[in-house]
């Protein structure tokens, strides 16, 4: 490690150093069923590991997020292509998307979840229906960005309108669907969460409510902890896909 | 004015009325507005148990909905708590902005955690919370601040570090002293990040509040929504979901309004995210 890096990262790690020591104090100094010190939070999680009902819950969630993601892609993406082609059925629907756009879906899981109950499919569109919005909305934003010149140019040129989409508008939106799926990965997880919690309690949402249900603290923590880090890694992957494209934008 | 157009051109010239048709933004709205409704409502008719909310009922819902007080207490109870929650994220979220923006120490032991928790789900914090205040109020607020404190934050430090160095400049040579530069040019100076994260927080909080309210079953426009749809009032349970859209959407707008009305020399979307 040369001196730089070591100085940029430094205060970084001193930081979190710090964290984990407030933590470890504050969790000493209180009652145990308020606050967990960290170190303690580090042994229930191995256990929790160790015990393999920790692999499995988050076996099921990451096969709920990943499920409704996709889905959430391959849908949007094209709608959001769809609707940057078509002149009016942009400026119709428009008004509408972002309406919903605004919308706290949180606020349709009680209907999804009496209209088509407790199985996996509910959930996958409740992933859905947090994901698909950014990525659509984003996907347009591109798409209007395109020069019109690009698209006579391919016209004069007789393109067809499948080599259009191919060699124009695909890749002249990609940027900007990117950012869309960035926006897209954190609303995902909040709706998987949020999908564990409020229909069939399954995966990590199923772990924490469990340990809050049985007043162990630790357990919480601990559940925090990992989905906090997961957050932080997805936010940080969302990101580094983002930048990746972002060198195709003019 | 548009409509005059619209209706003249049919008469006289076909091709004017098509581009007159296509230029006006509210015909295709109006049309692709009717067209959802409608498709809904058949949707609902053939294929739906009747308990499910359709365009007719729910417009049917809404008198009634408005004038029931239950409705009236959960509203003016949510509404308090986002309230409530936004003024403390708001005083305390801007003080820890402008704290990292300025000062390079604060920033660099604060802003992983800020990054951190900015990037956790929020609602993973209920079942804390719920341990930690009980099923009470108290934890709504809790969510509330959870959820909405950090889009401040980072927006605010963001607006404290790009104040132009002139201004900072000319305070020095006033001998201004800190907390009069902090109070008097800096915060002024980032007042449209502050907006912008403030129109990120409101949504925040809001979407904290029905979230607090669903888990905790806690009075509140939230609630209500649940304890209706779970009684297969789903019309009434509807109307619920409206409101919190109009809020949404309203509180937009209305951020987007004084942007415009008290700061005309910023452009909108500078920065919103």
């Amino acid at each position: 490690m040369s001196n730089a890096s070591i100085r940029r990262h430094l205060p970084f790690w001193l930081s979190i150093f710090a964290g984990v020591a407030l933590w470890e104090i504050a969790g000493r100094s209180t009652s145990k069923a308020f606050m967990v010190p960290f170190s303690e939070t580090l042994v229930r999680l191995w256990q929790l590991v160790t015990r393999g009902e920790f692999l499995t819950q988050l076996y099921d969630s990451a096969q709920l997020f990943l499920t409704g993601f996709l889905l959430a892609l391959i849908i949007g993406a094209p709608l959001g292509l769809l609707l940057a082609r078509i002149r009016v059925l942009r400026i119709g629907l428009e008004p509408y998307l972002m309406t919903l756009y605004a919308t706290p879906m949180v606020a349709l899981i009680p209907f999804i979840l009496s209209m088509m109950g407790f199985g996996f499919a509910p959930k996958v569109l409740v992933v859905f229906l947090f994901t698909v919005f950014p990525v659509v909305y984003n996907t347009v934003e591109g798409a209007r960005s395109i020069k019109p010149e690009l698209i006579e140019v391919a016209r004069s040129y007789r393109s067809t309108e499948w080599s259009l989409w191919r060699e124009v508008m695909v890749p002249y939106t990609l940027p900007y669907m990117m950012t869309g799926v960035r926006q897209a990965i954190g609303r995902a997880l909040v709706g998987m969460i949020a999908a564990e919690f409020f229909l069939s309690s399954t995966g990590l949402g199923q772990l924490i409510m469990g340990a809050s249900q049985d007043f162990d603290t630790a357990g919480v923590f601990a559940c925090i902890l990992v989905i906090g880090l997961i957050g932080v890694g997805l936010t940080r992957l969302g990101l580094n896909i983002e930048q990746h494209f972002a060198r195709w934008r003019q | 004015m548009t409509e005059t157009t619209i209706g003249s051109g049919i008469v006289a010239n076909a091709t004017t009325s098509r581009t007159a048709l296509l230029k006006g933004n509210f015909l295709p709205r109006f049309v692709a507005g009717l067209a959802i409704l409608l498709a809904w409502e058949l949707v609902v008719r053939a294929a739906a148990p009747a308990y499910v909310a359709k365009p007719t009922t729910v417009v049917l819902a809404i008198p009634r909905v408005i004038t029931d007080p239950a409705f009236l207490q959960a509203f003016g109870s949510t509404l308090l708590a986002v309230a409530e929650g936004l003024a403390i994220t708001l005083v305390a979220g801007t003080v820890i902005g402008l704290a990292m923006g300025r000062s390079n120490t604060i920033d660099r032991v604060i802003r992983v955690y800020i990054n951190g928790f900015n990037a956790m789900p929020m609602i993973i914090v209920l079942p804390l919370f719920s341990l930690w205040f009980g099923y009470s109020s108290g934890a709504r607020i809790a969510t509330i601040i959870f959820a909405a404190i950090f889009a401040i934050t980072m927006n605010v430090a963001d607006g404290a570090r790009s104040v132009p160095r002139e201004y900072l400049e000319v305070a020095r040579s006033f001998r201004s002293r800190r907390l009069r530069t902090l109070t008097e040019i800096v915060l002024p100076a980032s007042m449209p990040y502050l907006l912008a994260g403030f129109r990120l927080a409101a949504g925040r909080a809001l979407i904290g509040a029905v979230v607090a309210e669903f888990f905790l079953s806690i009075g509140g426009l939230g609630y209500y929504i649940l304890y209706n749809s779970r009684a297969y009032h789903h019309n009434e349970a509807f109307v619920g979901v409206l409101l919190l859209a109009a809020f949404g959407v309203g509180f937009e707008l209305l951020v987007n309004w004084s942007t415009r009305r008290f700061m005309p020399w910023y452009r909108r979307d500078e920065k919103t995210s």
